[in-house]
C-alpha cells in the first residue's frame, strides 16, 4: 500500500482542482451546518469540520432518481430510454462511519441475484476519500459498538489521518491509487505510521458512547412479542428524520410521473416510520401503528440484517440520535433492549 | 447486467371477464420480443409486476401455467390506480410485465405425492396455475390424485367457470366446487370451504395440501387438515404483501428476515412459524 504525507494547505486545492475533472462531493458550509454536496469547479471542500449533517449515500441511491422513461403513443406509453449513466465521482471527507456505510449498502444492492444497476452503477465510478477521526467529534459517536472505528479505513479508497503538521494519505485500492498523482507529497515513512497507531488508539478510547449492539441480536430474536415494544413509540412523530438521516436505511418508493406526453418511472426514499408504507390497497396494514414500526426498524438494523448479511445495519454515527425532535435515541433503545 | 427494474412490454390479446359483478378479469399477454418471452420461465406460485407506464406497478400471481406456450395470464381485481387502469384497457393495448418473482408451489417436493388445493373466492389463481400444470399430459404421472376444493360466496363469484366444467368432467381430479349460499339456478353444493374440507376428507397419506384463500377461511380451515393428519410441512400457502420493487430491495414486504417478493410468497406453514406473525 503507498502512503504519502500532504502538506496540509495543500489539500483542500488539490480536491478544487479535481472538482473541474470529475464530479467531486464534498462537506461544505451551508449556513450554520455543514452538508455533503457536489463542489462547483476549483470550489475548495472543508477540510477541518465534525461531520455532515447528511449522509453521503445521496449520491449513490440519490433521494429520487429516475428508474426509465416512456412515451405516449396510440397503443399506450412505451419505453422511451433508460436512466442517465452515472458519473466518475469523488467523494472527499467521508468519516470512516459513513464510507463503512457503502460496504453495508453493497451487501443489499449488489446481491449475487437481483442487482440493482442504478447502485452498482454509480457505486463502480465513485472513488472514497476518507478523513479519519482524530477525534471523535461528537458525545453521540458509537461506531466501535457496531463494528467500525474511528480511524478506520473500511469502505474507503484513500484514508487520510490528520497528523498535526500534515496528513497522512493512505492509499488503499487500485481505485485509490489512480489519485495519487493528483495528490502528489512525499512518501510516508515508519515515523508518520508509529504517529497514526497512536492516534488510532487515542481516537478509539475518545468514544463516549458504548451501545451493546452485538448483544441485541439473540434477545430480539425471541423478543418480537415483548410489551417493551408499547413503551418505545410513543413520543414518535413518524417525521422519518432518522431514516432520511440514516446513511445504512435504504428503503424505497417506485412512483410516475407523466407531463403530457412523456413521463418516467422514479424512486424516492421512503420509511418505515410512514404509516403508508406497508398499507395495502384493501386497507390492510401489517404494521398499523407507530409500535409495529418502530420494532420493525430495529429489528432490521439489529436483527433481521444480521441473519441476512451477518452486519448490523448501523455505522455508529449518530445522525437519528441528534436529529430527532423527540429525542429518540437509539443507543438508549439498543440498551434496554438488552436488558429485557 | 440485466436491469430487474426494466418491464418487458406485451400486448393485450384477450380479456375475460370472470364475475357478476366485473370486478375481476383475466388478462391475456403475448411478448412483443421473443428474446423477452424466452427469458421468461417460470413455475406456478410465481408472480409477476404488471407495470403500466404512467400510473404504476402491481404484483400480481400468475395465473397461466408454463405449459401454456405463446402467452401468460393474470386474473386482477380491480381495486387500485394500477388494478383501475388495467380493467380499462382493450384487446391491443401495449404495457409491461417483470418477472418472474418470487419463488413457486414447491413442484418437486409436490411431485410423487396426493395434492389437495383449496382456494377461496378469488384467491385461486396461482391455484389454477397449479392445476393445469400437474394434469398437462406431460406432467400428470409425476402426481398422484388431485383433488380441489374451491369456494365462493355465491355462483356469480366463481372464477374460470368453463375449466371448473372442463375438469369436472376428467376422471384424475376429484373437483368439489362449493358456494356460500347458491341461487335459484345452482344446482352444486353450498357450504363453506372448511366444511367441504371435511366432507370430502382428503387422506393425509403422502399427501399435501395447498390452500390460498382469504385469511377468515385460512383460519377455519388449518384445523382441519390438521385433524385430517397433515403436517406443518405438508401444509402450503402463498403470502401477500405491499411491494415495490419485487426483488427484496426496497423494504417493505418483508416478514421477519424474509422478504416475501423473493424468498417467497410460498411459504409452508413449518415455515411461517419460524417467521414474526407480521402480515
Amino acid at each position: 500500500m503507498e502512503k504519502r504525507l500532504i502538506k496540509k494547505e495543500s489539500l483542500a486545492g488539490v480536491i478544487a482542482e479535481l472538482a473541474g475533472k470529475m464530479r467531486v462531493c464534498a462537506p461544505m458550509q451551508a449556513e450554520d451546518q455543514v452538508l455533503f454536496r457536489v463542489l462547483e469547479p476549483s470550489e475548495r471542500p472543508l477540510v477541518d469540520f465534525a461531520n455532515t449533517k447528511n449522509a453521503p449515500k445521496n449520491f449513490l441511491f440519490p433521494r429520487t432518481e429516475t428508474l426509465l422513461k416512456y412515451t405516449r403513443t396510440p397503443k399506450g406509453m412505451v419505453a422511451a430510454g433508460g436512466a442517465e449513466e452515472g458519473m466518475k465521482t469523488l467523494f472527499f471527507g467521508c468519516r470512516p462511519c459513513d464510507a463503512r456505510s457503502f460496504k453495508l449498502l453493497d451487501m443489499l444492492f449488489d446481491q449475487e441475484k437481483y442487482q440493482d444497476p442504478y447502485y452498482i452503477d454509480k457505486r463502480a465510478k465513485t472513488t472514497v476519500v476518507a478523513m479519519a477521526c482524530v477525534h471523535p467529534p461528537y458525545t453521540t459517536c458509537f461506531c466501535t459498538s457496531v463494528g467500525g472505528n474511528p480511524t478506520d479505513s473500511e469502505g474507503a479508497d484513500v484514508l487520510l489521518t490528520d497528523l498535526g503538521d500534515q496528513y497522512l494519505a493512505e492509499f488503499i485500492t487500485p481505485k485509490g491509487e489512480e489519485l495519487l498523482a493528483a495528490f502528489g507529497g512525499t512518501p510516508a515513512g515508519v515515523e508518520a505510521e508509529k504517529a497514526k497507531e497512536g492516534i488510532a488508539a487515542q481516537a478509539s478510547s475518545e468514544i463516549a458512547s458504548t451501545v451493546p449492539a452485538r448483544e441485541a441480536k439473540p434477545v430480539l430474536d425471541v423478543r418480537f412479542e415483548d410489551p417493551f415494544w408499547s413503551t418505545l413509540h410513543q413520543k414518535c412523530l413518524a417525521c422519518g428524520t432518522c431514516t432520511y438521516l440514516c446513511p445504512t436505511c435504504h428503503c424505497f418508493d417506485i412512483s410516475d410521473e407523466v407531463k403530457r406526453n412523456d413521463g418516467i418511472r422514479i424512486r424516492n426514499w421512503d420509511s418505515c416510520m410512514f404509516p403508508l408504507f406497508t398499507k395495502e390497497t384493501s386497507g390492510h396494514n401489517p404494521r398499523p401503528s407507530q409500535k409495529e414500526r418502530w420494532r420493525q426498524r430495529v429489528m432490521h438494523k439489529f436483527r433481521y440484517y444480521v441473519d441476512n448479511f451477518n452486519a448490523i445495519a448501523c455505522v455508529g454515527c449518530g445522525r437519528c440520535v441528534m436529529a430527532c425532535p423527540v429525542n429518540m435515541d437509539i443507543r438508549k433503545i439498543v440498551a434496554d433492549i438488552v436488558k429485557l | 447486467m440485466q436491469n430487474p427494474y426494466v418491464p418487458a412490454p406485451v400486448e393485450v390479446i384477450k380479456i375475460v371477464t370472470e364475475v357478476d359483478t366485473k370486478d375481476i378479469k383475466t388478462f391475456r399477454f403475448a411478448f412483443l420480443n421473443e428474446e423477452d418471452e424466452a427469458a421468461f420461465q417460470y413455475l406456478p406460485g410465481q408472480f409477476g409486476e404488471l407495470s403500466i407506464f404512467g400510473k404504476g406497478e402491481s404484483p400480481i400471481g400468475i395465473a397461466s401455467s408454463p405449459t401454456q406456450k405463446g402467452y401468460i395470464e393474470f386474473t386482477v381485481q380491480r381495486a387500485g390506480v394500477v388494478t383501475s387502469a388495467l380493467h380499462d384497457m382493450e384487446v391491443g393495448a401495449v404495457m409491461g410485465v417483470r418477472g418472474p418473482l418470487g419463488n413457486s408451489w414447491p413442484i418437486d417436493y409436490l411431485a410423487g405425492k396426493d395434492i389437495v388445493i383449496v382456494g377461496g373466492g378469488f384467491a385461486f389463481t396461482t391455484l389454477r396455475s397449479l392445476i393445469n400444470y400437474m394434469i398437462h399430459p406431460d406432467n400428470r404421472s409425476r402426481f398422484g390424485k388431485i383433488t380441489v376444493i374451491y369456494g365462493a360466496r355465491n355462483p356469480g363469484l366463481l372464477i374460470y367457470k368453463d375449466e371448473l366444467e372442463a375438469w369436472g368432467k376428467r376422471d384424475d381430479i376429484n373437483l368439489n366446487v362449493t358456494v356460500d349460499k347458491g341461487d335459484a339456478t345452482w344446482k352444486g353444493r353450498e357450504g363453506f370451504v372448511p366444511t367441504v374440507c371435511k366432507e370430502v376428507a382428503p387422506s393425509s397419506e403422502n399427501a399435501v395440501t395447498v390452500i390460498c384463500g382469504p385469511p377468515i377461511m385460512i383460519r377455519f380451515t388449518l384445523p382441519v387438515f390438521f385433524e385430517l393428519g397433515f403436517s406443518k410441512e405438508n401444509i402450503i400457502t402463498s403470502l401477500e404483501m405491499r411491494m415495490k420493487c419485487g426483488i427484496g430491495k426496497c423494504g417493505r414486504c418483508n416478514v421477519g428476515e424474509k422478504y416475501v417478493c423473493k424468498d417467497g410468497p410460498v411459504f409452508s406453514l413449518a415455515e411461517l412459524d419460524k417467521l414474526t406473525k407480521e402480515y
